[in-house]
Order: C-alpha cells, then structure tokens, then sequence
C-alpha cells in the first residue's frame, strides 16, 4: 500500500503529534476518508457513520501517547479502534433489543483494499469541477431530489442529470487513471493555432 | 443526444439506489447497460460520501480539544478579551439601530447630567461591544466628525441576505453586493448611519488557511492570464468572433479543393510533427477564415455544412466538381430570391453557394463564409446560445409546426445560420472556433449553461488561451482570446 518514504514520513507525523497533540490535525486530513469509509460501509446510517468516525479520532487523540510504531499503516491502528468501537454500539444496541450479541455478527475482517478505494473516490469527489461536486454531494451525501438540487442551483433537472452523469463520468476517468500508470498525454487538435502567419 | 438519454438512465439508478435502504441487497431495480455499469458502481460506494461539511466540523471539534487540553478554562477567561469600543455622534440611536438590525441585547448604560451616553454595552450573538457618544474634550471623536472610521467590522450571521436586508431597511448602505466569496463566505459589506462599515456574511464552506490561499492564488493566476496587456488583440486582426473549423481526413487534400474551387489563400499551415498529416491550417477566401486540421482521435473527423457566398454561383460550381467535389444541388433559383448551388468536398463537408439576389440577407454582416447547423431541438439550442453566448435572434422563419426552418443568429461580430434537422437534412452541427475579449468569463457561462468540457480553459503554448466544449446539440466550440504574440 505505501513505500518506505511514506512510512518514514507517517511515523514523523505520528511521533510529532504524539509529543504536541496540536499536530494531530495532519494524521486526520490523511486517513479521515479511510476511518469513514470503513465505518460507513458497516453501519446502518449516516448519523451513526459520523458518530463513530467522531468517536474513533476522539480515541485516537486521547491514546495517541500510548501508540507505538511496530511498522504498521497508522491507519491500521485507526481502523482496529474503528472496529472496536462498530462492535460496542453492535453489542450495546443488542442489548438494549433484549438479544444477546451474536459472535457472528462481530466477525468481520477488514478489506483494506476496498476501504482504499472508497477513501480515494471520497476525496476526489472534493476535486471535481465545482457544480459538478455541488451536484454529486447534495445528490449523494445530502440525499436530495433531482428536482430540489436543479431549485436551488437555478438550473433545468435536464442539465442536473447531465452534471450527475458527468460528476459520475469524471470520476471512473480519474480512478482509472490512478489505477493505471498514466500514459503521456495525447496531442490533438490545436483548434487555436497561429504558429506563423500573421502574428509569426 | 445519446449522452441526455445516458444521463436519464443513469438517474433512474442512482433514484432507484437512494430508494433502497442501506444495507440492503440490490433488489429489482433498473437494468443497467454494461455501459453505465461502472458508473453505477462508483455512484453504489458513493451513497456513503460524508456530509460536506461533517470532515470539516469534527476536524474543528478535535483543534478546540487539543488546545483545551493543554490548558483548563477558567471563569475569568469566558469574558471576552478584546473588545470593540466605538464613539458615535448618537450611541442611544445606535443602541437602537443594533437591537433592530443586528438583535443585540443591551448589557448596560451610563448617562450623564447631559444626558450624553457615557459608556454603554451590547452583546451581538456570542460578542460584547462597547459604544459612547461624542465627547470632543476627551478626544472621544465618531466617524462622522472625522469623517469616517478606517475599522471594519465583521459580523457573522446565519442569514447574510435576511441581515443585510434589514439593515438596509432601517437606514445602512450597500457598499458592496452580497455574494459567495472565494473564502467559503457569503458576505457584503454595509455602511450603518453612523460611519460604520460592516462586512454581514454567513459561512458557506470550512475551509482552512491553506485552502483559502490556495483558491486566492488560483483567482490571482487568473486574473492575471485573464488581464491583457494592451499591445496583444484579443480577437486577432482578420478573425471574427466565430471561425468555422474542420476536423477532416485529408486535410492536404482538402486545401488543395479550396484552393481550386473557391479561390482560397493559404495562409499557413503546421504538420504534426513526424506526420504527413496537418495539425493546424488557415486559409483565407475573401474576407472569411477558415481553419482546418486533419483528424485525431480527441477530435475525430465531422462533416459541418456553410453557406459560401460567391458572385457567380455557376463558375464555382463548376470549378468546385472540377476539383473532386460531388453536386448536392445543380445552380437553381430558390423560392425565396437567391441563386445556389450544393457541392460536397472531398471530405464531406456541404457547401450551399449562394448569390444573394433578393432577399434582405447581406453579405457584409455574415461575411463570405456563413456556418449552417442543421440541428435537433434547434429552438433550443437558439434558447442555449443567447443564454451562454448572449446570441441575439437576427432573423427567424418558422414552419407551421412551430420548427424552426432557417434563424440567423448573432454572435458578436458573426452570423449563424441555424434549421431543424428533418428526414432530408440531416443533422450537422458544426465546430467553431470562438475568438472573444475575455474568454474566462464566456467559458464560465457556457460550463453554467451545462456544456460538457472536452479540454479546460487553459493557457496554450501558441499564446491564447481556450478550451473545447461540446453543447448538447453536438456542435463543438472552441472559446478563445488571444493572450500573448508568439514567434515561431
């Protein structure tokens, strides 16, 4: 998943924010997309996904001091708090239904791979062309109708779809590319050129 | 068109995906064509995208722990360190003016024997403010007396707009109109009657420092492309605001055509470099360019159609099948007056030659070469244009059925002619090249208008600075302004 150099440089974050908890702020910006994606993937709502993300980086910080680098990801060690804390409010929930908690439905393994791949679309849904992102997060994120994003855009629900579709097109182009190693970009049509003539 | 129809299905899955409870397996929803397979399942995974603003506040949540952890809060800190204390030429009207507009609270007052406010306090939302009256013995001077204040206040409210519209109800002046700014704010700023100024804004978007820098250095790189200093043409000298250009096969082949057929002059041309083929080429037939370029796989080869207007329809034509073009039309009297013929060229493209004879239409304001668009939707696509492009309706002729049979359009300094598609015209629409005085501004509204980018605006090597869009009618626009001569 990372080279050596990103490891170094993660254990310096680490040890930095270990010694003044000021610096945790970078240890979050990189993996918090990791610790909501696992975590949303796994419970049954978004209200439930941001209190735990909440409660897995309020751990974090307050046992930071006791974190020790034996070589594994930081995110690691969030996601194991993350599933620590999935299987309390799992077993707490049981309880309060009178239901013993099942030991099968505390099994679960993480799939680093696929929370990997949640966490880069989440932030490159933040690198979209501006109305594309506005579409694809009031769509997703705030759940919205095509109808009520087009009223408050100010746009045609034609021209919403069409920035949903693109949103949606922009980013497989742009998992695909990190995917792929990226070829040099074509040369095409210079629709524009005045190579010589009456400025040459 | 078949990407509207694309978009529709995808819609139809993404409803059908928020419709389902989390969690649950996929039922029967829509049939997914393998095409949009992959974007149903990037839009599956993206059913979990945090809330936009959640990243931001928790990261907020998490700084106010760590700097409280370092220090415990005492009483004594809750009371604010730094206030505002300002001097106005009436502080009860003020007081009053806060209370209506701002819903400050009043805290105290002390009055002299001459009934002046000594000292007063209000609070505005979670914020002390203290004020007074004039006392000139004491220095204690309004902007008003000084004739205006250099502080600034900032206030945050919930509702700029609902805010700022009081305020200048009870008596304030805008300054500056409220609008999104580049920091994540939604904020003007108001003179209040008494010699105030006050930046409202409500916070839109969280951002950090180093995001804020990062979109002003944006703005700034911008701004700075976007300013043209005053040797360069925007426009440059012999192009109108739109340029027919044709992606073809052949394009060798094709100057040749017009070379022979209709008298063009080349003007350059630029290989690809280790080709044979053409990477750009500009002729020039009468007081029109035309610009020209062999096919690549970005900009595969399209046929456009133009009206050419000429003096002696029969001799062109004539030349034109000479010269390895095929007859569309022999030379005929049409209905309305004019004289025309229709060759193709060898590489597609139709070419109505026309000798204007009886209809109003003049060649000065179209120019010799005059882009046709047979379009689907075409009243639509005229509604597009005067809404992206300001395009005003020069001339228009409707059929019965309210389909739109010829409309002249014009775009800055050019004519357009637009006509439905029917069974006998097919649909052609066209490539062109958009030469305006500041295409930052005409790219925005066209991206607000829902056009899809096939190349971002960006400064080009060979001095202007364009993009490449595509409307939803098929046609290709190519918005430029020239920014920087380059010798080659």
């Amino acid at each position: 998943m990372k080279d050596r150099s990103q490891d170094a440089g993660e254990r310096r974050l680490v040890e930095a924010a270990q010694k003044d908890p000021g610096r945790f702020g970078e240890l979050y910006e990189n993996n918090f997309e990791r610790v909501y994606a696992y975590i949303a993937r796994r419970v049954g709502n978004r209200e439930e996904a941001q209190d735990l993300t909440a409660e897995v980086f309020h751990q974090a910080l307050a046992n930071l001091a006791r974190y020790e680098w034996r070589g594994l990801p930081f995110a690691a060690w969030l996601l194991r708090i993350a599933s620590n804390a999935i299987a309390d409010s799992w077993k707490s929930k049981a309880r309060e239904q009178g239901n013993p908690s099942s030991d099968e439905l505390l099994s679960h393994h993480i799939d680093i791979d696929d929370v990997e791949q949640r966490a880069k679309l989440f932030r490159l849904v933040t690198t979209l062309p501006n109305d594309q992102r506005r579409v694809i997060e009031m769509r997703f994120a705030q759940e919205k109708s095509i109808r009520e994003i087009a009223k408050e855009l100010g746009r045609t629900g034609g021209a919403v779809k069409q920035l949903q579709f693109r949103g949606l097109e922009t980013l497989r182009g742009q998992l695909v590319a990190s995917s792929r190693k990226k070829t040099a970009a074509k040369s095409g049509v210079r629709p524009a050129s005045k190579s010589g003539g009456q400025n040459g | 068109m078949a990407n509207q129809s694309l978009s529709e299905q995808l819609d139809k899955i993404v409803e059908a995906l928020i419709a389902r409870p989390r969690g649950t397996v996929p039922g029967r929803g829509p049939k997914v064509g393998a095409s949009l397979r992959p974007l149903a399942k990037i839009a599956a995974q993206l059913r979990d995208l945090p809330g936009e603003h959640f990243k931001a506040r928790l990261k907020l949540d998490l700084e106010r722990r760590t700097s409280m952890a370092s220090k415990p809060v005492t009483a004594k800190e809750v009371r604010q360190t730094a206030v505002p204390y300002i001097c106005v030429k009436d502080a009860a009207a003020a007081i009053d003016f806060y209370k209506k507009v701002f819903g400050a609270t009043e805290v105290m007052r002390l009055v002299g024997p001459d009934k002046k406010i000594g000292h007063a306090e209000i609070r505005i939302g979670n914020s002390s403010m203290y004020l007074s009256d004039e006392f000139p013995d004491h220095g204690a001077l309004s902007p008003e007396t000084l004739g205006g204040s250099p502080v600034r206040m900032s206030l945050s409210v919930d509702d700029v707009d609902a805010v700022a519209a009081r305020a200048v109800a009870a008596g304030a002046k805008e300054v500056r109109p409220i609008e999104d700014q580049f920091y994540g704010e939604r904020s003007g700023l108001f003179a209040d009657p008494f010699g105030y100024m006050w930046n409202i804004s409500t916070l839109k978007e969280e951002l950090s420092g180093a995001e804020m820098q990062k979109r002003m250095d944006a703005l700034m790189k911008q701004g700075a492309s976007s300013t043209v200093p005053s040797a360069v043409k925007p426009i440059p000298e012999g192009f109108h605001t739109l340029t027919q250009y044709l992606a073809v096969k052949g394009a060798a082949t094709l100057i040749d055509f017009f070379k022979q057929a209709f008298g063009a002059v080349e003007a350059f041309r630029v290989p690809r470099p280790g080709t044979q083929l053409i990477m750009h080429a500009q002729l020039r037939i009468r007081d029109s360019i035309l610009e020209l370029a062999d096919a690549t796989e970005e900009f595969g080869a399209r046929t456009v159609a133009n009206i050419l207007h000429v003096d002696d329809v029969e001799a062109v034509y004539q030349r034109a099948l000479k010269a390895g073009g095929t007859s569309l039309s022999t030379p005929h009297e049409q209905p309305y007056g004019d004289f025309e013929a229709g060759v193709k060229d060898p590489a597609g493209n139709q070419w109505y030659l026309t000798a204007i004879r009886k209809t109003g239409h003049k060649t000065e304001d179209t120019g010799t070469i005059l882009p046709h668009l047979s379009l689907v939707r075409a009243a639509e696509f005229i509604e597009f244009t005067k809404r992206a492009f300001g395009a005003e309706v020069a001339f228009m002729h409707d059929a019965p059925d309210g389909k739109v049979l010829h409309a002249r359009l014009r775009i800055g300094d050019s004519i357009l002619a637009v006509g439905e598609a029917s069974d006998e015209r097919a649909a052609l629409p066209a490539a062109l090249h958009m030469y305006v005085p500041n295409v930052d501004a005409v790219y925005a509204a066209a991206v607000r208008e829902g056009v899809t980018v096939l190349r971002p605006l960006r400064d080009e090597p060979y001095g202007d600075r364009a993009a490449t869009l595509q409307d939803a009618f098929g046609n290709w626009w190519f918005p430029s302004t020239h920014v920087k001569d380059v010798q080659f």
